[in-house]
């Protein structure tokens, strides 16, 4: 086969399965960021945004922690309407409404709000980045992760000249190989 | 154009070869199953080791990487049952948590010993986390133990293995074929 035929496939073969995955792509890099954070301890949850806050409630009257006192503690924070459950600890209880908890300790009454908000969409990113689904689904990422190798590859030879692979594009890509090496390098 | 188009042809197939591969689901006669309460699990839970069974409970926690395990309480925290997602449940979602569920599955006994503690002291030493070894328990960020909290456990679950007189610690599970969230 001519060279320049090759090149021909090779560039059909890479912008096809750039088409193709273009979506996987996209919830996988989407997904990636969240997942990196949540991680690093930057994000609480993957596929909720929390927030705290601090306050203080009111003691049971008659030191008996039920259900009209866990409606009479959301009633400070607005969430009465919205009450799950609670479960009693061991010196405190934990009251559930539909978007978030409220921990009270008993002893003090200092309270810990916690409320959640879905992150919609990312949630389902993360789901297929998390191959929680299986199935199928590990088929087509197993095929997807083989396109990004295929189209890593003949994405090196895309260009011709010093564009290409014959300069600037082998600079670049020894520079990406090395970041990575020097990471292992240093953290293991 | 037809030549140029055949590359999407190949995951195409990918995907119909793979439709084959459905899961298998639990064969499950629903008559057979015995309905159990969180408050008494663990003494009844050696007799029904992968028998269907049902379980009723408030979602106390559900695992934030990947929802792959939720508790159950009923009441108090003091007792929980440790829920796994089987192959038809991708995950229980955090949304969960404070609901009352309905569950059906198969309980799971997994069995610690000697052998188990010193893999898993060993594991927990090094740098790279794994999430799957270990005990998973309710307590709220038990997924962010530190490598002395888990080596506390470690020794403390040699100290009950000591005292149990056998050879073997078993934690039971119930790994869910379905659930519903009671309204």
């Amino acid at each position: 086969m001519q060279r320049k035929t090759l090149r021909r496939w090779n560039n059909a073969i890479h912008r096809d399965l750039g088409y193709f995955f273009f979506g996987m792509t996209f919830i996988y890099a989407l997904s990636g960021i969240i997942l990196n954070h949540f991680k690093s301890g930057d994000f609480a949850h993957p596929d909720y945004s929390k927030k705290y806050e601090q306050l203080t409630v009111a003691l049971p009257a008659n030191a008996v922690a039920d259900k009209a006192y866990a409606l009479k503690v959301l009633e400070q924070v607005h969430e009465e309407k919205h009450f799950r459950s609670f479960i009693l600890g061991n010196g405190y209880i934990d009251i559930f409404f539909d978007n978030g908890s409220l921990y009270v300790d008993l002893s003090s009454g200092k309270a810990e709000l916690e409320t959640k908000t879905p992150r919609y969409i990312l949630k389902e990113f993360n789901l297929l980045h998390y191959n929680s689904i299986k199935k199928w689904f590990t088929w087509f990422s197993d095929a997807y992760a083989v396109g990004l190798i295929l189209m890593a590859i003949t994405g090196l030879f895309v260009l011709r000249g010093k564009n290409g692979i014959m300069w600037r594009g082998a600079v670049l890509a020894v520079i990406g190989i090395i970041i990575p090496l020097i990471i292992i390098l240093l953290y293991t | 154009m037809i030549k140029k188009l055949f590359l999407l042809f190949i995951p195409c197939l990918f995907l119909l070869a793979s439709c084959n591969q459905g899961a298998k689901n639990a064969d499950v006669n629903k008559a057979d199953t015995v309905s159990l309460a969180v408050k008494s699990f663990i003494d009844s839970a050696a007799k029904y080791v992968e028998k269907p069974i049902r379980i009723e409970g408030t979602v106390l926690h559900t695992c934030k990487e990947g929802g792959k395990r939720m508790f159950l309480a009923d009441g108090t925290d003091s007792i929980t049952v440790e829920v796994t997602t089987g192959a038809n449940i991708p995950k229980f979602d955090e949304n969960l948590i404070g609901s009352r569920v309905k569950v059906l599955g198969i309980l799971k006994e997994e069995r610690v010993d000697a052998k188990y503690l010193n893999e898993w002291e060993a594991q927990t030493k090094k740098p790279a986390e794994d999430h799957s070894t270990g005990i998973h328990s309710a307590t709220k960020g038990h997924e962010d133990q530190g490598t002395k909290e888990t080596l506390d456990q470690i020794n403390s679950l040699r100290d009950d293995l000591k005292k149990s007189g056998k050879d073997h610690l078993s934690f039971y599970s119930v790994e869910a074929i379905s659930y519903t969230v009671a309204k």
